[in-house]
């Protein structure tokens, strides 16, 4: 018994000395490879694990562990990526962005939902810090002065309402003077877009009616609420309903809902509903900021296309991601080449100095920030869906 | 089989013939012979120690330090009501938002003009942290009143309905005050005159100084007569009627009391992150709530601190993948020791495994140079070791690493329903297939295997411990 | 008119999903007092089964076997699997806790609840999947009433579950299993006193009420389309919700519990407004809680002097 108590005795210490030389070596392994060839280390937050999107933040990862291969690559540099999940919960993204500016990073990408901006924006300032999201279009993120380091590769939500509004308007995809109905999902990006859409559809002439539902209702209860939205408030006098979500399987659900009842109505999706492989109902138009880059000939989406396998499945919300990955990197390495030791601040200044070519960006834009973090370029890209199921890109003006 | 009609004095007389002897036995006797106050004075010495001298301007350990005081608190109040009282309340979430959501309104310009951030009814903490106290407060007795009339899971289900139409409450209802989906932000945090709390370090401390003061608050209220009074409800309501306890007035009480110190919490949580939104307040939050009060031992304040340090500190070293390394393996280790016994089996199991691993590894090496061909996912001295010992392909196929993980959650399964040499047995192949998934797909996914990890921890812990660390074993007479 | 017709026939299928998985809560707390809260997420495996099959079988839009086997087969593989992992959670995570006070197995339950869905998302990633219903079974097989279209897929669910109900009826009114399950529930140590075997009993409950939620996973795959891992949290709660209104450990009372808030929703819904249809249910549930606190078929708590 005594022998016993020394053997668990020495097995408890040997654990303890294990676990601080553990701790004491991988730190010592870390410092070993700063020293290579302008290596340091960039974070991305994104939703990849809880929360209701796990679907697309695990796309934005996917697709940020390709670009920073590639880049690496390319420029012979060895960054590495620091994953940080937030769930699209301001609270989680708060925790996490304080963690990665106590840590090495020297910029960070995303993250994904404007609320999260929100709330980690001024910490990102008071650190001096680059972040660049693929994926937050509310525009007081950029206007409020609040967010001085914020960077965002996408157009906002002035450019994408006002853009479809004006598109549904001109080509008259519902009758004049008849009903449009336009339902959010509780979340920040759809009220923001409904409230940008509604006035413009209203001034003219027609009959907006504004229905919401719970967005992070799942299964038996979604359907109830799909179906008494389909039943109740798609009437005779309705031939337009937009659905601004950030679920395409919710899209898809709802316009079978509508299907199975019966109900003919063109569908309008904006970039949230844009998935060529779950939002497939024939007659819609789905509006994004991007093309979808998988029928591109450009060398660039090629390579994308066929990296990304490695990683994960293709989807098009997280090409955005990618192009903020890459204007990280690339200013990073511009930094190295200057023959300067990677910091927040210089990254930083050379983030804002950033200039990629419409041929080098993967969605074909070229990519440079104004003061204030927007883009320089605008542009928007429309999808309408044929018979097959088929994402056929047509003009947008 | 459970003792028949067997109550809490036989169940802890069992206890008391358990107890070891030696140091452990020595410990607990010590501990007894001090007494509380002198423990009060530890914890606070404690959380001085880490503030001083473990933070030093690591921001990312200022907020675990936050974190773990503030769930901390959070589990102290819903100890009265579920540790003391026995009321299964699974509303709480939603005291803590009102009070969150209650200073957010007096510190931002809520009341004001919203979108152009003028106006609004500006109250210094001083002054919005007692209302916001004051009004969760009633609250809770409004909560309390309704729940006389209801019992056991029954209420239960009522405030589970409280919790979740508040967080649905504030995110669609009235959006231009309590700022619907985008909350609320850029609150104003805690000052007095000028004297501002900047930091979370700040925060930190205020926090340390609000729980010293409540532990001592509720130990004096736990032995006093309403403190036996909530633990004679807990145990029988109907016999503490008859001995003439108030039994309606104590559950309001605990209900109000409960209330009031989520109120606190929330208080100081929304002045730390200086923002609210109705995600903070989800389902997900308040069984992390529920996992620090029982993992710690519901009904020992000791406990509810003791949980809120544990709890917090897991979920944080588990966002590290290097971190969440050393627990995976660590866990593993604890496991072995405490159920494999006596320890020439437990080294004998060990030598078995490490010989069977590379064993396994040079067979299946020599079959095909692929197969082995890949790096295990942990960094780190060890790396080096475990890549003659894992079986990892090249390229780490996602195909391999799922299977792996469904043939380990079946074995680990069957290892527990074997006994004898036959689990001794079973456990050999099962750890190695448990450290191959581990280093061959979980890895991979770090934010995932956390979720997985602490659902293992919290199946574990129940299993071996129901009654939490510091917690008395009770039986409950049905 | 129509409004209604369609909205009760929605309601009806809503509720009797959320009855069956109700009947495996309030099974569970029968025999074990136990509020199991990973038994919506054998509710979302189900679905993940149901949704297998139909691509090891062909895909929806290409089928090698003929459609009504291929829904028989659904169900059964569904049941039996989701049977066979509710015995194992029991076995597993439960049984050690047969006699602790009751927040224990609450705090398993969420543990097993957590290690559910988060497996699911590691094994099959974060993607929706969509069963895509109307490529093997088309919108147009409806019945149509006074404008409504009443999807063939919508009577199927009604049809099955209401046999399903009333072969449990059956399982606990007339076979010696349903006997030994009301002597548990009633008092577990005279059962055992009396030669019951408790330990099988109890398994057999588990695999019965795990069987039920896995065909109901497999029947909304049918006629929502869309799953995901997360689908089990909310089914749950709204049928935890639907056993303790209808009174938890009762039968009937689950079974009109769920029909219950299903249809509850649905009106809220039509009628009232999508936007706060959650909170309207909450309130009247929390009404008739108020009005008839141990549930609508529920017995008041008995007191032990």
């Amino acid at each position: 018994m005594h022998l016993r108590r020394i053997f668990a005795g020495a097995l408890g210490v040997m654990a303890l000395a294990s676990i601080t030389v553990l701790g004491a070596s991988s730190s010592a392994h870390v410092a070993k490879v700063a020293k290579a060839s302008c290596s340091t280390s960039i974070a991305i937050e994104a939703p990849f694990a809880t929360g209701p999107a796990t679907q697309l933040g695990l796309e934005q990862l996917h697709f940020a562990q390709l670009a920073v291969a590639m880049a690496n690559k390319a420029n012979g540099t060895s960054i590495t990526l620091g994953k940080d999940d937030t769930g699209l919960n301001p609270s989680l993204a708060t925790t996490r962005t304080n963690s990665i500016i106590a840590s090495k990073a020297v910029a960070a990408v995303g993250p994904a939902g404007s609320q999260e901006v929100e709330a980690v924006g001024p910490l990102y300032a008071k650190a001096g810090m680059a972040f660049v999201s693929g994926s937050a279009t509310l525009p007081a993120l950029a206007t409020s002065g609040a967010n001085t380091t914020f960077f965002r590769v996408v157009p906002d939500d002035d450019i994408q309402g006002p853009n479809d509004a004006n598109y549904i308007i001109k080509h008259k995809l519902a009758p004049a003077g008849s009903t449009i109905l336009i339902i959010d999902d509780q979340e920040a990006y759809s009220e923001g877009l409904v409230a940008v859409m509604t006035p413009i559809l209203t001034a003219a002439g027609f009959t907006v009616n504004h229905q919401s539902y719970n967005g992070t209702d799942t299964g038996a209860t979604l359907q109830s609420d799909f179906s008494s939205l389909a039943t109740s408030q798609v009437t005779s006098a309705t031939h337009l309903v937009i659905v601004p979500w950030q679920s395409a399987g919710n899209a898809q659900q709802f316009g079978q809902t509508l299907q199975q009842q019966g109900k003919t109505v063109t569908l309008f999706g904006t970039d949230g509903t844009d998935s060529p492989g779950q939002f497939i109902i024939p007659g819609t138009y789905v509006s994004n900021f991007g093309p979808d880059i998988s029928t591109s000939k450009s060398a660039v989406d090629k390579a994308i296309v066929k990296g990304i396998k490695k990683y994960g499945a293709y989807g098009a919300f997280g090409v955005p991601t990618w192009e903020a990955t890459t204007v990280v990197m690339n200013a990073i390495s511009s930094v190295c080449k200057a023959g300067k030791t990677p910091s927040r601040s210089n990254v930083l200044a050379a983030v804002r100095k950033t200039n990629i070519s419409a041929t080098a960006s993967a969605m074909g834009v070229p990519i440079q920030f104004k003061a204030d973090g927007d883009l320089v370029a605008k542009a928007g890209y429309l999808f309408h869906i044929n018979s097959k199921g088929t994402y056929v890109e047509i003009a947008d003006k | 089989m459970a003792p028949i009609g067997v109550d809490e004095w036989v169940a802890r007389s069992g206890d008391r013939r358990d107890q070891h002897s030696g140091l452990r036995g020595q410990l607990a006797r010590a501990n007894e012979r001090v007494g509380w106050w002198p423990r009060l004075l530890l914890v606070g010495l404690v959380a001085l120690l880490y503030g001083k001298v473990i933070v030093g301007g690591n921001v990312n350990y200022a907020q675990t330090g936050f974190n773990v005081v503030l769930y901390a608190i959070l589990a102290l109040g819903l100890n009265i009501v579920v540790g003391w009282a026995g009321l299964l309340d699974l509303g709480y979430i939603a005291f803590f938002g009102a009070g969150a959501y209650i200073y957010a309104l007096f510190s931002s310009h809520a009341f004001g003009n919203l979108p152009l951030d003028t106006g609004g009814v500006l109250l210094p903490a001083v002054a919005s942290i007692p209302i916001a106290v004051v009004g969760v407060g009633l609250l809770g007795l409004l909560i309390g009143l309704v729940a006389l009339r209801l019992s056991g899971d029954y209420l239960a289900i009522v405030t589970l309905f409280v919790g979740q139409a508040f967080a649905e409450a504030v995110n669609n209802v009235a959006p231009g005050t309590l700022g619907g989906a985008n909350g609320l932000f850029g609150l104003k945090g805690f000052h007095i005159g000028s004297a501002i709390i900047g930091s979370t370090l700040g925060y930190y401390w205020f926090a340390v100084i609000v729980l010293l003061v409540l532990m001592a608050l509720l130990h004096l209220l736990d032995t006093s007569r309403t403190g036996r009074a909530w633990r004679a409800l807990r145990d029988d309501p109907l016999a503490a009627e008859v001995m003439t306890i108030p039994v309606n007035k104590v559950k309001v009480m605990a209900f109000t009391f409960g209330a009031i110190v989520a109120a606190l919490a929330g208080t100081i949580f929304a002045a730390q992150q200086s923002s609210v939104f109705s995600t903070n307040f989800s389902a997900q939050t308040l069984i992390l709530i529920y996992a620090c009060l029982v993992l710690g031992g519901a009904g020992s304040i000791a406990g509810a601190v003791l949980g809120g340090v544990v709890v917090t500190v897991a979920q944080q070293l588990l966002s590290s993948p290097i971190d969440s390394a050393y627990l995976f393996y660590g866990i593993l280790v604890i496991v072995l020791i405490a159920r494999v016994r006596p320890w020439q089996y437990l080294a004998a199991v060990v030598a078995a495994i490490v010989a069977f691993g590379f064993a396994a590894h040079a067979i299946v090496g020599a079959i095909s140079h692929r197969a082995i061909a890949g790096s295990p996912g942990s960094s780190g001295w060890f790396a080096g070791a475990l890549r003659h010992f894992v079986i990892v392909p090249a390229g780490s196929p996602l195909t391999y690493g799922n299977v792996l993980y469904v043939a380990m959650i079946c074995m680990v399964i069957g290892v527990v329903q074997l006994h004898g040499i036959r689990r001794l047995v079973a456990v050999v192949p099962t750890v190695y297939v448990a450290i191959c998934c581990w280093e061959a797909r979980l890895t991979l996914d770090p934010g995932i295997t956390a979720q997985i990890m602490i659902g293992a921890i919290l199946i574990v812990t129940m299993a071996a411990r129901p009654e939490g660390l510091l917690g008395t074993r009770r039986v409950e007479v049905v | 008119m129509q409004i209604f017709i369609s909205t009760l026939v929605s309601g009806i299928v809503v509720g009797c999903l959320y009855a069956l998985i109700a009947l495996g809560y309030s099974m569970v707390y029968g025999v074990l007092k136990l509020l199991n809260f990973a038994h919506g997420d054998l509710y979302m495996v189900g679905a993940f089964v149901g949704y297998f099959a139909i691509q090891w079988f062909g895909g929806a839009t290409a089928l090698i076997i003929p459609v009504p086997l291929l829904i028989i087969f659904m169900m059964l593989i569904a049941g039996f699997g989701v049977g066979a992992l509710g015995v194992a959670i029991e076995r597993f995570a439960y049984r050690p806790l047969r006699n602790a006070p009751r927040i224990a197995p609450l705090i398993t339950a969420l543990g097993v609840s957590f290690i559910l869905e988060d497996s699911v998302l590691l094994l099959f990633g974060g993607f929706t999947r969509n069963y895509n219903t109307p490529a093997f079974l088309p919108f147009r097989q409806s019945i149509h009433i006074d404008g409504v279209n009443i999807w063939s897929v919508q009577i199927i669910v009604v049809v099955v579950s209401v046999a399903m109900m009333f072969g449990l009826r059956e399982l606990v009114n007339r076979t010696l299993f349903g006997k030994s399950m009301r002597a548990v529930a009633s008092d577990r140590e005279a059962a055992e006193m009396l030669g019951v075997n408790v330990d099988r009993t109890i398994a057999i409950t588990f695999f019965v009420g795990s069987a039920m939620a896995g065909v109901a996973g497999v029947m909304s795959g049918l006629a929502f389309g869309q799953i995901s891992n997360i689908i089990g949290f909310l089914a749950g709660l709204k049928a935890f919700t639907a056993a303790v209104v209808g009174g938890i450990g009762s039968i009937p009372g689950a079974m009109i519990g769920g029909l219950a808030i299903g249809l509850c929703e649905s009106f809220s819904s039509s009628y009232i407004s999508s936007q706060y249809s959650d909170l309207i249910v909450f309130a009247l549930l929390i009404a008739v809680m108020l009005v008839r606190p141990q549930g609508v078929f529920g017995q008041p708590p008995l007191q032990k002097v």
